[in-house]
């Protein structure tokens, strides 16, 4: 209950027993006119129901990495041929627990990183700290709105949203215990509720980061950043940041430029630390490579001090630099690396303990700490070298062939490499003609996971057999990237949300993720740069976009260097690292808003019917392979986005398929005829795993077709499908008929060809002399189409109950 | 220096040392096994996957397939180079997964409406990204799988041994395969 007490003055008698609790102050400049939508703050069960409906269509597909659970002490049960486990649970229904579980370890990734820097930046700034996205920024926090139902205005603010993930998140977790859920459906919702958390949470992190460090706010025009091995003044001291949360990586920055000494460092990031690190100092920091660049960065030698902070960072981070020599300060609580807590220590102390050697590493917890210990360890132990590093992977040539003439071709690294990468070939082949080349293509594949290394019986140290086979070429990389802008502006929403939902703009490609990439990292490219040429909307975040500033054509160019940062057709914008992710999402979500005037406030299920209906975006994810992937492409999927992954991909277990051929599941209500019509189905998958580039080309494409694409719209995308098909499948597909309402749907140039197609090979009945379609299509095409598959919304816009 | 019997028909070997599961393994079989199970199976499928892109023999192969009567879904672009050499693939734009999900379902009547598959061959794909596939049709249907490829698929019904140290030997067991429809 609210009392509100206007201004004046009063008196409160004669009250006894009566205790007053003010609890939030809500000043009268914080009111939100929009009201306020049927599901803010939900609980697991409040869009159950939206769940429900996509799980019907998008049937999950559960592909089993183990057909055993040993979860509790009643096991290890065999579950096999869905067989139930002692608890009582079956194959599907376990995997569905699996996925969950999964979901849960990516959302509480992105909500630890989230709540480590909220409270953090509260206790510098305060929590009155406003949030302020620039000028072309109105409808900041669009995912918050939608989900949470509130408007945050200040840091403080973004509290009450935190909370409530990590209610949910406590919620989604509980339900994964034995003895609870017992349909996989069920758990499908919960793993696709924990993951619209995450998105939640990589907001909440996002838009603290922007405000607090003054990163870009929605700049198309940020500059572009050094990328590659190449790019490191190796005749610096070299500090070397990986990780996640910029937090403990920013003091050094700020401490080295306090003392006017930036230009005498080199600063170089792994992953998405590397990312933040970019957006905080204006470009200045540079970007060493992906995650998978972890050993080639160790083992060259290169660091004179390692920073590493949180998440998808290698668990043998300390023994693989003390190995090489190069002192370690873990800086998260959530990767101690087993090493001494020096945060008391004075800074002395630290320096001296690793710089001597005496201690590999320290635990060092205390940003403002690491900005100073860091830089003088790198100092330290670059005067011991005086710039001449030791390694380069070996010492000389010698070193080298002696490993690869150990090689017996047993294949035991091949039967562990993720990739099964003939190595065996590569070393037999050297060893046979004294050619490395190879050996020196592996290195374009390999993601240095190491495995390889532990299976060889001869012990031979194969990721630097590969590594130096390309040394060259590795060691001079150099490309460029686009520092990650943060948000979508407002203006460019409107711009193109109308072209994007009718369809003239056949689709935004949101390429996101990891680097399990099935093939040399070049695919990634010559994807993207397909539906760039197209003009496509390509958005891009993570390790995704670090790779795209390494691969260069013969030009020596980046695709960044050759395409603008802007959000619009034929844009590549890199909105950042990990959590800004939650901008790609949030766009799909403002275009609902800013275009079509849908109103966000705790309105979830309404807009991701909208956009799962009508905007052509797709997620699109090469080499997924953390859990943070999978809850980020799950948060897609709740949202309305189809995402398609890379073959790795499949070993997330389960996938939503849907099935062109139950015609009883494609249907939507339409609010204008007040009817419930048969739909084309379109998309048709939710998550797809695909093995090759090409396939992974024509999907994307096919996958941007909506339901409520006007004719030119359509016919535009199926342009681009059709097109794509013949260049990549080698014939139209199979069911582009299945996409076309009327002649006007039909790429202008193969009309005709198109008309007789379908008369011949599909019954359908033609007009020639208008060339009109008369009978064949799933439904006719209506200028007003209305569609929706929620009961709620038909109700709401409709005026009435929907039809059976 | 003498051929170990090992040599020539070498054991089974998981295409990758950690893909274990409780369940039955694949049963290694020899081309002639392969020939018996299509010409007893009432309505058999070949599936290609994308490595038919980087072999072509592997497309030369598949080619043989067709032209012995047995019809091809042609996944990952591999409808591309087999198209070029006259083979209507019955779906070109549906992935493995999709048709796999498809291959789950019992009420689906197949891409030439004659009914679900009763027995799918599966050449040319990445070995982990058939694994997956191989898993689900294990555990979830019950189809006949055969895996056609160099690396061992223990979740097939039926595989080919590891066959990765002798490529010739893998080309001349499709050969003998197809030879013999």
């Amino acid at each position: 209950m609210a009392f509100e007490l206007r201004e004046g003055i009063f008196a409160i008698d004669e009250m006894r027993n009566v205790s007053i609790k003010i609890g939030k102050v809500i000043e009268e400049a914080e009111e939100w006119a929009e009201e306020m939508g049927p599901t803010p703050k939900p609980g697991i069960i409040e869009l159950r129901k939206w769940d429900m409906k996509l799980l019907e269509r998008y049937e999950p597909f559960y592909a089993p990495v183990q057909d055993f659970c040993n979860l509790c002490t009643m096991g290890p049960c065999d579950l096999s041929q869905n067989k139930k486990g002692a608890c009582g649970i079956d194959l599907k229904t376990a995997k569905a627990r699996l996925v969950t579980i999964a979901c849960c370890i990516g959302a509480a990734s992105h909500g630890g990183h989230a709540r480590h820097l909220l409270d953090h930046l509260i206790e510098e700034l305060g929590e009155d700290y406003p949030i302020d996205l620039g000028g072309n920024v109105n409808v900041e926090a669009p995912i918050i709105r939608t989900v949470v139902g509130i408007r945050p205005r200040t840091l403080g603010d973004l509290r009450e949203a935190m909370e409530w993930a990590e209610r949910e998140l406590m919620r989604v977790l509980h339900a994964t215990h034995i003895g609870n859920e017992e349909s996989y459906l069920d758990y499908e919702s919960k793993a696709m509720h924990i993951s619209m958390v995450d998105h939640v949470v990589m907001e909440i992190a996002d838009i603290a980061q922007i405000v607090a460090y003054n990163m870009p706010k929605a700049e198309p025009n940020v500059p572009l950043t050094d990328t590659g091995f190449g790019i490191v003044d190796k005749n610096k001291p070299v500090i070397v940041v990986v990780g996640h949360n910029v937090l403990y990586s920013k003091p050094i920055l700020d401490y080295l430029e306090e003392m006017g000494r930036l230009d005498d460092f080199e600063i170089a990031g792994l992953c998405c630390t590397a990312h933040d690190m970019t957006r905080v100092s204006g470009g200045r920091a540079k970007i060493f490579g992906p995650i998978s660049y972890q050993l080639r960065v160790i083992r060259s030698g290169i660091p004179d001090v390692m920073i590493s902070d949180e998440q998808c960072i290698r668990a043998d981070l300390l023994q693989a630099c003390k190995a090489m020599g190069i002192p370690l300060i873990a800086t998260s609580d959530a990767a101690a690396r087993g090493l001494p807590d020096a945060s008391d220590w004075p800074v002395e102390k630290i320096v001296n303990a690793l710089v001597s050697g005496e201690l590999p590493g320290v635990f060092l917890p205390v940003p403002e700490k690491v900005g100073q210990v860091a830089p003088l360890v790198a100092e330290a132990i670059f005067k011991k070298h005086g710039g001449n590093r030791k390694y380069r992977f070996f010492a000389n040539d010698e070193e080298l062939w002696n490993e690869i003439n150990k090689c017996t071709q047993c294949m035991s690294c091949v039967f562990t490499c993720p990739h099964n990468l003939r190595i065996d070939q590569g070393m037999a082949h050297a060893q046979k003609t004294k050619d490395l080349s190879k050996l020196a293509k592996l290195e374009e594949q390999c993601i240095a996971c190491g495995k390889c290394e532990q299976a060889c019986p001869k012990n031979i140290k194969i990721i630097n057999v590969i590594m130096a086979s390309n040394f060259d070429r590795l060691y001079n990389k150099k490309g460029k990237m686009r520092v990650g802008r943060g948000p979508i502006q407002d203006t460019e929403i409107r711009n193109v949300g109308q072209p994007i939902v009718m369809g003239q703009i056949p689709g935004v490609i949101a390429a996101v993720g990891c680097v399990n990439y099935p093939d040399e990292a070049k695919s990634l490219r010559e994807i993207l740069e397909e539906f760039v040429k197209r003009r496509y909307i390509v958005v891009t975040s993570g390790c995704h976009a670090m790779t795209l500033g390494m691969i260069t054509d013969e030009e020596g160019q980046t695709l960044y260097e050759k395409t603008p940062g802007d959000f619009d057709a034929g844009g590549l914008a890199n909105v950042g690292s990990c959590v800004a992710n939650s901008h790609i999402a949030g766009a799909a979500i403002k275009i609902a808003n800013i275009f079509a005037m849908r109103p966000l406030r705790g309105n979830y299920a309404e807009i991701a019917d909208y956009v799962l209906n009508r905007v052509g975006a797709v997620g699109f994810s090469w080499g997924p392979y953390s859990h943070k992937a999978a809850a980020i492409a799950t948060g897609f999927n709740r949202l309305g986005v189809p995402v398609v992954v890379g073959p790795h991909g499949a070993k997330y277990r389960r996938a939503y398929l849907g099935k062109y051929f139950k015609k009883e599941k494609w249907w939507v209500y339409d609010i204008k005829t007040r009817s419930k019509v048969p739909i084309e189905p379109a998309p048709d998958a939710l998550l797809v795993a695909v093995e090759t580039k090409e396939e992974a080309i024509v999907q994307l494409a096919r996958l941007c077709i909506r339901p409520n694409d006007t004719s030119l719209g359509r016919q535009i995308k199926l342009t681009h499908y059709l097109e794509l098909s013949q260049k990549y499948l080698g014939k139209l597909p199979d069911d582009w008929h299945l996409f076309v309402r009327s002649e006007a749907d039909l790429p202008l140039k193969m009309k005709d060809e198109l008309l007789h197609i379908l008369e011949s090979e599909y019954g359908w009945k033609i007009d020639w002399d208008k060339k009109k379609i008369l009978e064949g299509p799933i439904r006719k095409y209506d200028a007003g189409f209305n569609p929706t598959i929620v009961e709620e919304v038909y109700e709401k816009y409709a005026g009435e109950k929907p039809p059976q | 220096m003498a051929v170990k019997k090992e040599d020539k028909f070498p054991v089974a070997r998981r295409y990758q040392i950690a893909d274990v599961q409780v369940s039955r393994e694949a049963t290694a079989v020899k081309p002639q096994v392969v020939v018996n199970l299509i010409k007893k199976a009432k309505h058999p499928v070949l599936i290609t996957g994308g490595q038919l892109l980087k072999d072509e023999k592997l497309v030369e192969i598949a080619v043989k397939f067709y032209e012995k009567g047995i019809p091809i879904i042609a996944t990952g672009g591999s409808s591309k180079p087999l198209i070029e050499k006259g083979v209507k693939p019955q779906s070109v734009v549906f992935t493995l997964h999709q048709v796999t999900q498809f291959l789950l379902d019992e009420e689906w009547k197949g891409f030439d409406g004659k009914g679900n598959y009763d027995l799918v061959l599966f050449m040319g794909f990445l070995p982990y990204y058939l694994s997956r596939m191989l898993s689900a049709l294990k555990h979830f249907s019950k189809i006949t799988t055969v895996a056609l490829e160099e690396f061992y698929q223990p979740h097939a019904k039926f595989s080919f041994t590891n066959l990765t140290a002798n490529k010739d030997m893998y080309y001349s067991m499709l050969e003998e395969i197809v030879n013999n429809l």
